[in-house]
């Protein structure tokens, strides 16, 4: 632990995506606290006002602070992308093991509904989820997860299967150990790598996932703020009044692009390969 | 080998099966009903009870899909409940434009991704890599919706520019064709280029590390051998699973892009279908779109089974 | 190795080749259509000389597909549009809103029951076949038949004989005297005169649509176009001035914006919004007009607090209209009661009304007097697709907290809007609804115990008396009387608030001559030209 930490210290990428994440993370945990106004109050007077003092991002079409709705939206954003990874990297990882360790007819089973479900276009099983349990924050990140579910679990099967194959897990194997024992010493820490790169790439793609569900009406409950809605409304006002969606833009941008870095610098980090050098 | 490519293609049957029973139980269940959505707010309840009787709506639902499956199993995929039009060549006609779409995206996606994953992962962690990933990073984080309706206004207001309105068919006028696709297809393309070039990048550092790529760097075989005949091959593997995957991805991915360009592709058929419950045009073109990518990931299964001798095909 | 990249791409190939050439079949059948239609303008420019070189081509955006065009079945406004061109009814509106002649040139009222239509004897139907009384009478047949599933077929149930007294004679007999009649019949495509050989060879014109407007179905390519070509042999002498209109499907309003401007397109319609980007720019003509709709709140009357009168009065007091519409609308819309101003001098004046102006405290007593001075919890249900009915309910929201009623907004997709509006599953709903061209049709409809679309289970005895009056009294200015006594008990009860009537706005390219959309016509391009 202590040397990886001192590695990721040396990694310039990752510690911007580190503190990246870290603020946003700082931003949604504190957004009371550092919001100026409520989130949800319609400032009659000052409908679609550029930037000022008092607002520093402007205001939307209803005379809302900006600002205070993209703080408010980091929660909503954070909480679905970390929520839906969680569902679909959850029962992605048990199955892909599941699957990728017995094989045979577990793997058989396991494999099948995932075809099932993968082929299924993404986006449009999330829209049917949706249509189905009715639109609000928990059923979209179900209907999230649930798309996320096939795709780790091929990832993990297919590197399972992969590593497996190696001469010194064949060896574990050969010499008797248990499964369990296979699985937590030789499998997990192989498949680590690909899988965290995978979980960044879902965590970004759950917010963009989330901002495509809002696109066609389907997102976030209004008037909670979320940066997919906002930025779907706002499409509107783009050439009236531009802050209305370069701001969530710039965040939805920056979230996305430090889960990324981190995650890039993790794969490096965590990779077993990597630190035999 | 072929025993292995025989039984993945059994294996379909079941998956195309259950597809089948899943969107039709979907489309079932999912509150709305296309008599409300065809009657709007005229409907009184006698219109709609007759309504219902003239679609077959009120047949038992096992009945209902007997007489769907066993259609479309002989290639008559119904009509359309909201405008009477025959679903089938609306498919094929629909899945035209998207898959070209799909192409032409994918094909700007690996021109840009595979060869800067590839660098980046040869000059890993120099300035090269970073401003690489950094570049990439940059196209999978914007919204495609943002950047299209960015790329819109630009190109209308600074350039009085719009991409021609309608489709025009490849063969029938090349240049409008790819002119009305090429925005579209660069939007989706830039958004899938950056997993790309990772993937390609983090499977390719992988490989370099790897035992029988370091024995023959040893050996002294030149860097250059060393990376295309060795290191490039293995590193495709994950690379060709992940384009799988994204061929998938666009094909239901491009929804959004085609109902801002206003492209009548299949995602745009299945997203009206499901907004006014039209059953037939959902099940229909789901079933389509699956089985094309189940076919895809057989292909891109069997095609890793080539590649990786390792794997044993029991 | 390399034989098998050969293979797999060679495979990849065929199949992608099989997929296009299947898909390209129907792109030349699409081919034929449009290379008619060239040679149609070619003889036309041949024969009339067209008067300037310019191309008498309209392109429509359209923010929707249109569903089939089958004009007694289909309701979307997007298959209105379309149909209006195409298929005409016995009479029509003018620009008053007074009844005026389209395929009957005349008709009489023999008496309460009985009305006598005289035909045109020059009209044919696209088809070429020429249009007569038993024409008349098949179509009205065919709406009454339960089996079409007409949507007209409650309005015409009252049709008790339809008799043909010449080629070009009808006779309507009637149940029971039934005043908004004509009305109806002059309420469009949906009691439109189609041609039986057509209806019974396709079983119905959703694909295949033949009528006697001005303008002939050409084809429609779903998602891309429909494309209309002149009706050389309308009736009406030179009309329409136009050789083709276009309808190009383009749902993103921001698409439909850039395309005005580059003159992609000739005519698209504008949220309020956008109007301001497109002001200033010397190419455009921005044109509007009163919109023949209102957007409502409506309350379930079987809710516990909903059900009482002075909570929904109490309610009426807390939203603040004038806001809404400064705030969603731009400013640009007026307030509404249960029939709009658009509707003609049917209306009431309601700006004055002791409801309309926002009083928090009165409210509050209300709410007391009630019994929910605490306030109460409800739902908001408001369709997705319309942004701003979205952006009303979360002002509506905003007004209710202020007298403690917690309002949740769910946001339904449209489909599953109409079934909560059709099965009132929801406390309150947020819509939009058209009051129709009849005040029968705009407070008997909506509110009557029995009427068809009163999906709120509310009931007032008083009212439905009022309003069944107003359906047998012939003598307009009887019927006047009794329809603004129905609207002033219907806006003192408060079982929908009508919140306000938008502002539609049209955009045309500055070289699209001839036209002025009304709010019950706002497509009439029989004399537009390009100029």
């Amino acid at each position: 632990m202590g040397e990886f930490l001192t590695k990721l210290r040396k990694d310039k990428i990752g510690i911007v995506g580190l503190i990246g994440v870290l603020l946003i993370l700082v931003i949604g945990i504190l957004a009371p606290v550092i919001s100026p106004h409520d989130p949800t109050h319609t400032f009659n007077e000052h409908r679609l006002e550029s930037p000022s003092s008092k607002f520093i991002f402007g205001t939307d079409d209803l005379g809302r602070d900006i600002f205070s709705r993209i703080i408010y939206g980091a929660r909503v954003s954070l909480t679905v992308g970390l929520i839906s990874v969680g569902i679909g990297a959850g029962f992605g990882l048990l199955f892909g093991l599941l699957a990728g360790y017995f094989k045979g007819w577990v793997d058989n089973v396991i494999m099948r509904i995932m075809d099932v479900l993968f082929a299924f276009p993404d986006l449009l099983l999330a829209l049917a989820v949706v249509a189905i349990l009715g639109p609000n924050l928990t059923n979209t990140m179900i209907a999230i997860g649930i798309v996320f579910i096939p795709v780790f679990t091929r990832l993990v099967r297919s590197t399972v299967i992969t590593v497996k194959e190696m001469d010194y897990v064949s060896n574990a194997m050969s010499v008797g150990a248990s499964n369990l024992r296979i699985i937590a010493k030789h499998i997990t820490p192989n498949i680590l790598a690909p899988f965290l790169v995978q979980v960044t790439l879902a965590l970004s793609s759950a917010i963009l996932t989330e901002a495509a569900l809002s696109f066609l009406g389907l997102g976030i409950q209004p008037p909670d703020p979320s940066w997919g809605s906002m930025l779907n409304t706002s499409r509107r006002f783009m050439e009236l009044a531009p802050w209305t969606a370069i701001f969530p833009t710039i965040f939805i941008v920056v979230t996305i692009f430090s889960f990324n870095l981190l995650g890039d610098s993790l794969r490096d980090l965590l990779d077993p390969r990597v630190k035999k050098e | 080998m072929y025993k292995y490519v025989i039984r993945r293609v059994f294996y379909t049957i079941p998956v195309i099966f259950g597809i089948s029973i899943v969107v039709f139980v979907i489309m079932n269940v999912i509150p709305g009903d296309i008599t409300s959505i065809i009657l709007g707010t005229e409907g009184t309840p006698e219109l709609r009870e007759q309504l219902r009787e003239n679609l077959g709506l009120n047949l038992p639902l096992y009945q209902q899909y007997w007489n769907w499956i066993s259609g479309v199993v002989v290639g008559d995929f119904g009509e359309s409940l909201r405008t009477g039009a025959p679903i089938l060549p609306e498919i094929l006609s629909r899945f035209g434009l998207t898959l070209e779409l799909t192409l032409l995206a994918s094909l700007i996606a690996w021109v840009i991704g595979i060869p800067f994953g590839i660098i980046a992962a040869i000059y890993r962690n120099t300035k090269t890599d970073i401003g690489l990933r950094i570049v990439s990073l940059f196209g999978v984080s914007v919204p495609n919706f943002a950047l299209a309706t960015i790329i819109i206004l630009v190109l209308s207001l600074g350039f009085n520019y719009f991409p021609p309105v309608g489709y025009t068919s490849l063969f029938e006028d090349p240049l409008m064709n790819l002119e009305r696709l090429f925005i579209p297809a660069l939007i989706l393309g830039v958004s899938m280029a950056g997993s790309i070039m990772r993937m390609t990048r983090s499977s390719s550092l992988e490989v370099l590390e790897q035992d029988y790529v370091r024995t023959a760097r040893a050996k002294g075989i030149k860097e250059k051998v060393v990376i295309f005949r060795h290191a490039f091959r293995n590193a495709l593997i994950p690379v060709l699973t992940m384009i799988g995957m994204q061929i998938g991805f666009l094909l239901g991915g491009t929804v959004i892009v085609e109902q801002i360009f206003s492209l009548p592709g299949l995602g745009q058929y299945i997203l009206t279908g499901i907004m006014q419950r039209d059953l037939p045009v959902v099940q229909g073109s789901i079933l389509f779109v699956a089985v094309i990518f189940v076919t895809i990931n057989l292909l891109v299964d069997i095609l890793y089974a080539y590649l990786n001798p390792r794997i044993s095909y029991d | 190795m390399k034989k098998r990249w050969l293979t797999l791409i060679a495979m990849l190939f065929m199949l992608s080749i099989f997929v296009v050439a299947c898909s390209n079949g129907d792109d030349e059948n699409g081919n034929g259509n449009e290379n008619e239609t060239d040679n149609n303008n070619g003889e036309t420019e041949e024969t009339e000389g067209s008067s300037d070189d310019v191309e008498q081509i309209l392109k429509v955006a359209a923010d929707q597909d249109p569903s089939g065009l089958d004009p007694h079945t289909s309701t979307a406004s997007s298959s209105h549009r379309i149909m209006g061109k195409i298929y005409e009814g016995l009479i029509t509106l003018d620009e008053n809103m007074e009844f005026a002649p389209r395929l009957a040139a005349d008709w009489d009222i023999v008496d309460e029951t009985t009305y006598v239509f005289q035909l045109r004897d020059d009209v044919v139907f696209h088809n070429g076949r020429e249009m007569t009384a038993d024409d008349v009478k098949y179509s009205f047949e065919r709406i009454l038949d339960p089996e079409t599933g007409a949507i007209g077929s409650s309005n015409l149930s009252l049709i008790e004989e339809i008799n043909v007294l010449g080629d070009y004679e009808v006779e309507i007999k009637l149940s029971q005297p039934f005043a908004p009649f004509l009305s109806y019949l002059a309420s469009g495509a949906n009691y439109a005169i189609v041609p039986k050989e057509v209806v019974e060879e396709h079983g119905d014109l959703n694909q295949n649509p033949v009528g006697t407007g001005p303008f002939v179905f050409s084809e429609m390519v779903p998602d891309t176009h429909v494309i209309l070509t002149k009706n050389e042999d309308y009736y009406l002498d030179g009309q329409p001035y136009l050789d083709e209109l276009h309808y190009l499907t383009m749902v993103d309003e921001s698409s439909r914006i850039a395309a005005i401007r580059t003159g992609e397109v000739d005519l698209t319609t504008v949220t309020p919004d956008s109007v301001s980007l497109l002001e200033g720019n010397d190419e455009l003509n921005i044109i509007s007009y009163d919109d023949l709709e209102y957007y409502y709140l409506g309350f379930n009357a079987t809710h516990e607090a909903l059900s009482d009168k002075r909570v929904r009065q109490a309610i009426s007091l807390a939203v603040d209209r004038e806001e809404i519409i400064d705030l969603v609308m731009a400013g640009e819309a007026k307030l509404s009661g249960p029939i709009p101003e658009s509707l003609g001098n049917w209306s009431i004046d309601v700006s004055n009304h002791e409801l309309y102006q926002p009083d928090i405290d009165r409210a509050q007593e209300l709410l007391e007097e009630a019994g929910f001075g605490s306030g109460f919890e409800m739902q908001m249900g408001v369709p997705s697709t319309e942004a701003a009915l979205v952006s009303a309910a979360q002002l509506i929201q905003q007004h209710l907290e202020l007298i403690g009623i917690d309002a949740e907004i769910v946001q339904l997709e449209w489909g599953e809007y109409i079934d909560a509006w059709n099965s009132n599953t929801y406390d309150s709903l947020v819509g939009k609804n058209g009051p129709g061209r009849d005040p029968d049709r705009s407070l008997n409809f909506f509110f009557s115990t029995t009427g068809s679309a009163n999906v709120w289970e509310y009931s007032n005895p008083e009212f439905d008396e009022i309003v069944a009056e107003g359906l047998v009294e012939v003598d307009e200015e009887k019927r006047h009387e009794i329809y603004t006594r129905a609207q002033e008990l219907i806006i003192e009860e408060s079982p929908n608030l009508f919140l306000l009537m938008p502002k539609s706005y049209i955009v045309v390219r500055g070289n699209v001559d001839g036209y002025n959309p009304l709010p019950h016509d706002s497509e009439n391009f029989r004399e537009t030209t390009i100029k």
